[in-house]
């Protein structure tokens, strides 16, 4: 799935200040590659993914996405998207509390036409011995390889993950990074990962960083590392 | 959709608030379905039973009896149907049984069980009266003179509302009852007899000008038209005055329970934003997203409803029953299916809830997925204006909390009024028609009717009355430009017998100033002491009087006069009178029309009480129940809403009890401000309420309301406030400080 962003610009009103969320930000996404999104607090990460993901918009500058752009769809057109193309992971999981394990990831499949295999995901997930519990019964790490498997089912070409492994130990953050990359070896899906964690940069295929709401240096990486061996921050 | 499995899951955590909603719902749609298919059944029996046993349109008793060839004559000019029929008042131990000849052409009979009476010595009596006394068919009683076999149990069309007078307030059918014989029969009792003459005109028409030439051809003691008799008109009056009630009083709870069903919604809606915003980020359409949440208000709506229209459906039996047992109407139909009713105790109530809950939802979806994933807090955060008020930056930190909290939510607050509201005054209207009971039996048959016996005669007397007694004239007239019948009595200003009252102040003396009013009659005619009133009579004589007063009388529609003057007005001599009223028993007579007894009446009205004094405290429960609902789900919500201070506030070391001042207790200003309010609304629209039904009942309930029913009121509304405190109190000691924490962090 081919992503272009060009000049995009987002303002927040504060008073009488207007402040940047994203300043002309320009770049190209990767097709099937795993692209982090680095920055301090503030800087944009967070909005630049929102507004990729249809679920924001932006005041100028366009967003293309293969052959159109996110810029002139309404709202009903903007869900579409994100039901055929998008896979959202948040930071805080967000599960459906009165749902088991299995049955949140349902929530996922049945937006689907052409969903993945709900045994074969929870397994790759390392769900399936737990498909009954209710996400009160289970551990952060776990809860997020729920929401993970959630996104995946629908089998979408673009994963977006804000802050994944945010509320996660350094062990369990490694796991989700794993599951993530063997995510994007095995179905070629492009996943952009919003993280402050630097090191998170080193095991994509391409870092970029912003401040201030601009994109101040996107870089490739030829030889990303192994998540195992990513310095945790 | 998977997502439905949520509804139920929420619904069972959340047990109780939902299950509050649908028994509000169950209320208001069980009391719309029983009410209204009882009185759909009443209507149609009533209906039945009046035009296929030829209820009268009119009936009237004569001083000398009538020969037939004279009906007959009477027939031919007004084109009606006359039939003589002629009864006898029973004394069967402490009851009394008016035994009526069998008639064939106007008010025929109607035998449910067993048959009709046709040899001598054989009596067909009402159903409720065997059923209070004890008799069965079959049975042998001795009715006097005479053993008499009960063959069956029969009805009347013109004794459905079965009243010894028709001054008479309550139905009593253990002490009176009516039943039919053969004329051999009566003829064989010792008792002395009426005779009185029943007519029916096709369509109901009344005979123009019949009244003037029965009156000129011989002495009329009584002309009592259908739509004037209680006995009759009381059950028609009653259905319209259930009919009102059928949908006001089921409105109001579907309006509580809906607006209930509302505010859960919007607080689940609220509680789910972020779930809502992950949804839509995952692709959900708004559309599914409306669909899955209008899931809980179809759960809801369809499962109080359909208890509501069974369980109504099953008590409208019963209803149906006690209605005609009190109405005596025979079950010519068992049960009157009647779809509409059905379809609007469905229809509307779930349609509204629907519809209601779906702008409710489509509200919250309209935020776009990435406000809906933020936090509330962060999203918006309204302060009241009320704030800026000096009074609210004053005194300590829980003073300035409570006073912030209270004005933050005041929708919260003016749902807890008008709950408080609901159910004071349902409460009020229960204690009021209580203590009006009392007020009636004391004001009118102990302080102002003072006499024990009414004795009217069958024509005019002009002899010097004996002993103690005082003589009365009573005569029907009209007010001029006025449809209301009026009866009216011409009494002696220094009677023993009347003590005309109007607030403990004597009226007597005022009748040298012009004329007394009943408070039925002032209502209806909506006059007061000092306006003037123009009295006319059948041969359009009319004279004009001033309202002297209006006295304490609460039953009937009745004037005072002095004697002399109403004799002046109908043209009797001056010392005329028709009846006396005595404290001796008096012997019976030939020339004797009727007697009332005062004790009777006075024991017939307590003993029928009992059944409203019944349904009185039904429905004081039934304004507790609703009240408690309702103020268990307000302050529930309140606990829940505010989980994340009350959570910080444990953390800070504040006990439950500290916190649950803090939170709960906030809107115990407003319990009190909306019950004193509620007491003057609750007495003027019982007032109003009464006045507007007066011209069909005839009598008027005393509306005061005492400083008891203030405090009791008072005390059973915080009772139920405490209570539901109490069972929130609960909830709020449930709340966990890593739950309520983690809360405010998202």
């Amino acid at each position: 799935m081919m992503i272009f962003t060009d000049k995009v610009t987002k303002t927040y009103q504060s008073g009488e200040v207007t402040i940047y969320a994203l300043k002309q930000a320009s770049i190209e996404i990767p097709v099937s590659k795993i692209v982090a999104i680095l920055g301090p607090s503030g800087s944009g990460k967070s909005t630049l993914l929102n507004v990729i993901g249809g679920i924001d918009r932006y005041d100028s500058g366009s967003i293309q996405v293969n052959n159109g752009t996110l810029e002139n769809l309404k709202d009903r057109q903007l869900t579409e998207y994100r039901r055929n193309n998008v896979g959202f992971i948040f930071q805080q999981y967000n599960l459906i509390p009165t749902l088991t394990v299995k049955e949140n990831v349902e929530v996922g499949q049945e937006l689907s036409e052409n969903p993945l295999e709900m045994e074969d995901i929870l397994q790759k997930v390392g769900m399936w011995d737990k498909k009954d519990k209710f996400p009160y019964q289970l551990s952060g790490g776990e809860q997020q390889r729920v929401a993970i498997a959630r996104a995946l089912i629908k089998n979408p070409r673009l994963l977006l993950c804000d802050e994944p492994t945010g509320a996660l130990d350094e062990e369990t953050g490694k796991n989700i990074l794993k599951l993530l990359k063997f995510v994007n070896d095995h179905y070629g899906t492009t996943i952009l990962i919003v993280t402050h964690n630097q090191g998170i940069g080193d095991m994509a295929h391409m870092a970029i960083r912003m401040s201030s709401g601009e994109i101040v240096e996107s870089s490739h990486n030829e030889t990303p590392l192994d998540p195992e061996k990513v310095t945790w921050s | 959709m998977t997502l439905k499995k949520s509804i139920f899951r929420t619904l069972k955590e959340n047990k109780f608030q939902y299950a509050g909603v649908i028994v509000l719902l169950v209320l208001a749609v069980m009391l719309y379905i029983s009410l209204s298919m009882a009185i759909t059944t009443l209507e149609e029996r009533n209906k039945h039973f009046a035009s296929d046993y030829k209820q009268e349109s009119f009936h009237f008793i004569t001083g000398k009896k009538l020969s037939y060839d004279q009906l007959s004559a009477w027939e031919d000019k007004f084109d009606i149907t006359l039939e003589q029929r002629t009864y006898k008042d029973l004394s069967l131990d402490e009851t009394t049984l008016r035994l009526f000849s069998k008639t064939e052409q106007v008010n025929i009979p109607y035998v449910a069980e067993g048959t009709v009476p046709e040899e001598e010595g054989e009596i067909a009596i009402s159903r409720v009266y065997a059923e209070r006394n004890g008799y069965h068919v079959g049975d042998k009683i001795d009715i006097g003179s005479l053993k008499a076999e009960v063959t069956g149990f029969v009805y009347l069309p013109d004794y459905i509302y079965m009243v010894s007078q028709l001054t008479d307030l309550l139905s009593d059918a253990e002490k009176f009852g009516i039943g039919i014989a053969s004329e051999e029969t009566l003829q064989q009792l010792k008792t002395s007899g009426q005779s009185q003459i029943l007519g029916w005109s096709k369509n109901d028409v009344l005979p123009k000008g019949l009244r003037e030439v029965v009156e000129s051809e011989t002495t009329l003691l009584q002309y009592v038209e259908a739509g004037d008799n209680p006995r009759i008109q009381f059950v028609e009056s009653e259905i319209d005055g259930a009919k009102t009630m059928t949908t006001t009083l089921p409105l109001f709870i579907l309006a509580l329970s809906i607006t209930m069903v509302l505010m859960l919604m919007k607080r689940r809606l609220d509680m789910q934003r972020k779930e809502i915003g992950t949804l839509m980020a995952l692709g959900y359409r708004k559309g599914e997203l409306l669909r899955h949440y209008l899931g809980y208000a179809w759960i809801i709506g369809l499962t109080g409803t359909i208890v509501g229209i069974l369980a109504g459906a099953g008590l409208s039996i019963p209803l149906s029953n006690i209605y005609a047992n009190y109405f005596n109407l025979p079950a010519l139909s068992m049960f009157e299916f009647e779809p509409f009713v059905l379809v609007i105790g469905l229809v509307i109530p779930l349609s509204l809830l629907i519809l209601l809950t779906a702008l409710v939802i489509n509200q919250s979806l309209k935020a776009e997925p990435l406000t809906l994933l933020r936090p509330k807090e962060m999203a918006g955060g309204k302060k009241s204006w009320l704030e800026n008020l000096p009074l609210m930056n004053r005194g300590g930190f829980i003073h300035r909390y409570r006073l912030r909290l209270l004005v933050r939510s005041k929708t919260r607050s003016l749902y807890i009024f008008l709950g408080v509201m609901f159910s004071t005054i349902l409460l009020l209207f229960g204690f009021i028609t209580f203590n009006s009971m009392d007020q009636v039996v004391e004001k009118t048959y102990e302080d102002i009717l003072t006499y024990e016996y009414g004795v009217y005669y069958k024509s005019l007397k002009t002899e010097k009355v004996a002993g103690e007694a005082s003589p009365f004239i009573m005569n029907e007239i009209k007010v001029k430009g006025e449809d209301t019948k009026i009866t009216a009595y011409g009494m002696e200003k220094d009677t023993p017998y009347i003590q005309l009252l109007s607030d403990g102040k004597p009226l007597n003396t005022k009748l040298s100033e012009g004329a007394v009013l009943s408070a039925p009659l002032a209502a209806v005619l909506g006059v007061e002491g000092g306006e003037e009133l123009t009295l006319e009579i059948g041969n359009d004589d009319t004279i004009t009087v001033k309202v002297a007063g209006v006295s304490d009388l609460y039953i009937g529609n009745t004037i005072y006069l002095p004697r002399s003057q109403l004799n002046d007005f109908l043209n009797y001599p001056q010392d005329a009178y028709t009846g006396v009223w005595q404290t001796e028993e008096p012997v019976e007579s030939d020339d004797i029309y009727r007697i009332e007894d005062k004790q009777k009446a006075m024991e017939s009205f307590e003993s029928t009480s009992g059944a409203t004094r019944a349904s009185v405290l039904g429905m004081s429960v039934f304004a507790v129940i609703i009240g408690l609902i309702v103020l268990t789900l307000l302050t529930n919500l309140i606990v829940e809403e505010n989980s994340p201070s009350i959570s910080l506030f444990k953390v800070m070391g504040y006990y439950d009890s500290e916190v649950s001042k803090l939170v709960l207790n906030v809107y115990t200003p407003i319990v009190f401000l909306s019950y004193f309010v509620s007491i003057p609304i609750a007495g003027l629209s019982l007032e109003q309420t009464m006045n507007s039904v007066v011209e069909e009942t005839g009598f008027i309930l005393p509306t005061d309301v005492s400083w008891w029913m203030v405090l009791l009121g008072f005390v059973v509304i915080m009772l139920t406030y405490w209570l539901s405190l109490t069972l929130s109190k609960r909830k709020l000691k449930q709340v966990s400080l890593q739950d309520a924490l983690k809360k405010q962090q998202d």
